[in-house]
């Protein structure tokens, strides 16, 4: 079944130009501003990811496990301060939180994909773990955006709910345990969708990915089911950690709801 | 001789779009009532939520049964004082889900049970037909919202019931009846008292009600 990889040589990527030139092209005749920014975008993807195929081959020869953890700890601080964009709800993003959660979440689940599931040899093989890490971190990086804005918005918006259950004698947890269930629900309801329809409506990219690389379709569907499910694990933890740290924030000292929760309603 | 219930000591805070400073000093002894009086934005709302430490104070403090607050965690604190919002605070689920809302709290629960016999009797007592119980509590009028957060507040049995506007979305025989059920409230039993924001009319006919003005002049308000 291996065909092998059909390579693309340097004449064949340049003209896959073409492609952004009619995108370009649609932009100038819509008068839509895109201009400037498409050619960027293109320029930058060139750039970015030639570097990036130089810098994975030097890390694959090199396969040192400082190295790997470095990379590791780099992407989840990069993926920390990327998912702030998403939170446009959330007043001071806490990009120290959410590094520790994505690090820790996608830390465990890697952990036990690289060395229970997979196993390679030696088991911090970076040609497997650089690419498992990055997929679980690119999920959970949206996903504990989504619950963390999520809290928030719930906060805002519920905050009279939230005020009378302090005043009846709540802690702060039971007074946002509504919020804190919906915004979970929020993170990881993406993920979920996307475990019902994987193969109906869309073929994941790594998949499709292996199978361009040559890989036996079997092949490459284990090693996707392997991916849907940990990515489902990480989202989860991850905005239960997030949230879990986060929702304190909504309180001061004496377990009162801060004032700018409250101000959107007053 | 009447023993004090609540001492408010020194509460300066700022309030209104000037940000006038106000400072308070009261006392309400057991089983009475304080009508907290003033003008729009004099800070009338501001002092109920610092006394229930919803809000912090710039300085000062407040008292109950002799003890300064610092002395209660913020639990026990608003399990005693207890702080009702004039704009309704409503759940969803029915009607019935709302007033047991209190009783699924930790510090609620292992203090008492919800009893239906008596949110029953309490919905009588301010004209609220009992099938009430079953209705889904977001489609209620103002008038009935607040009618059944006043019974909710009162069914968690605290000692210092701090009222924002109770009466305010109430028709007058409404208002009356819900009058009438927090004058009994707090003679009801030893050791009760009420802080009432309101405007309305017939608090003469309450025993024992003081006023305390939160007027426009800088300064201080006893």
């Amino acid at each position: 079944m291996n065909s092998g990889i059909v390579p693309i040589s340097n004449l064949q990527l340049a003209l896959s130009v073409i492609l952004v030139i009619a995108a370009g092209a649609i932009s100038a005749a819509l008068r839509l501003g895109l201009l400037k920014a498409l050619f960027w975008g293109t320029v930058r993807t060139f750039v970015q990811l030639t570097f990036i195929g130089y810098a994975l081959k030097y890390v694959f020869g090199i396969n040192k496990l400082w190295l790997i953890s470095g990379i590791v700890i780099l992407m989840c601080f990069i993926a920390a301060r990327a998912s702030v964009a998403r939170t446009p709800n959330v007043p001071k993003y806490p990009v120290g939180l959410a590094f520790w959660s994505l690090l820790a979440s996608t830390g465990l689940v890697g952990l036990i994909v690289v060395r229970v599931i997979i196993d390679p040899e030696p088991w911090y093989t970076a040609r497997i773990l650089i690419p498992i890490f990055g997929m679980i971190l690119g999920n959970s990086m949206t996903g504990i955006a989504l619950s963390l804005d999520r809290l928030y918005g719930e906060a805002y918006s519920r905050a009279g709910e939230i005020e009378s259950l302090l005043a009846f004698g709540a802690t702060p947890w039971e007074a946002v345990r509504g919020c804190v269930r919906d915004s979970m629900r929020a993170g990881m309801t993406p993920t979920i969708n996307s475990l019902m329809v994987v193969g109906l409506v869309s073929l994941p990219g790594m998949m499709t990915g292996q199978i361009l690389g040559g890989a036996d379709p079997h092949e490459a569907v284990r090693y996707q089911i392997v991916v849907m499910l940990m990515i489902a694990a990480a989202v989860a933890i991850g905005c239960l950690l997030l949230v879990g740290f986060s929702y304190k924030k909504l309180f001061t000292a004496d377990w009162a709801l801060k004032s700018e929760i409250l101000q959107s309603r007053r | 001789m009447m023993k004090k219930l609540l001492q408010i000591d020194n509460i300066t805070y700022s309030t209104g779009i000037n940000g006038r400073l106000v400072r308070v000093t009261t006392a309400l002894e057991e089983g009475g009532i304080l009508n907290v009086r003033g003008p729009s934005g004099s800070g009338k709302t501001t002092l109920l939520r610092i006394v229930a430490r919803l809000k912090e104070a710039g300085e000062g403090s407040v008292f109950l049964e002799g003890r300064p607050w610092t002395e209660y965690s913020p639990v026990e604190w608003r399990r005693k004082v207890h702080y009702l919002a004039q704009k309704p605070a409503i759940f969803d689920g029915p009607v019935e889900a709302n007033l047991k809302k209190p009783f699924e709290l930790a510090a609620v629960k292992k203090e008492m049970r919800f009893t239906p016999e008596r949110a029953q009797e309490l919905l009588e007592r301010l004209l609220l037909p009992t099938d009430l119980l079953t209705q889904d509590a977001r489609t209620l009028s103002g008038g009935e919202a607040s009618r059944l957060c006043l019974i909710r507040s009162i069914l968690v049995d605290p000692v210092l019931l701090l009222l924002d506007e109770p009466l305010a979305a109430l028709d007058r025989k409404a208002a009356d009846a819900a009058l009438g059920l927090i004058a009994e409230w707090v003679n009801a039993r030893a050791g009760r008292g009420v802080l009432l924001v309101s405007h309305a009319g017939g608090m003469e006919r309450l025993p024992s009600v003081a006023v305390l003005d939160i007027g426009e002049e800088e300064g201080d308000c006893r």
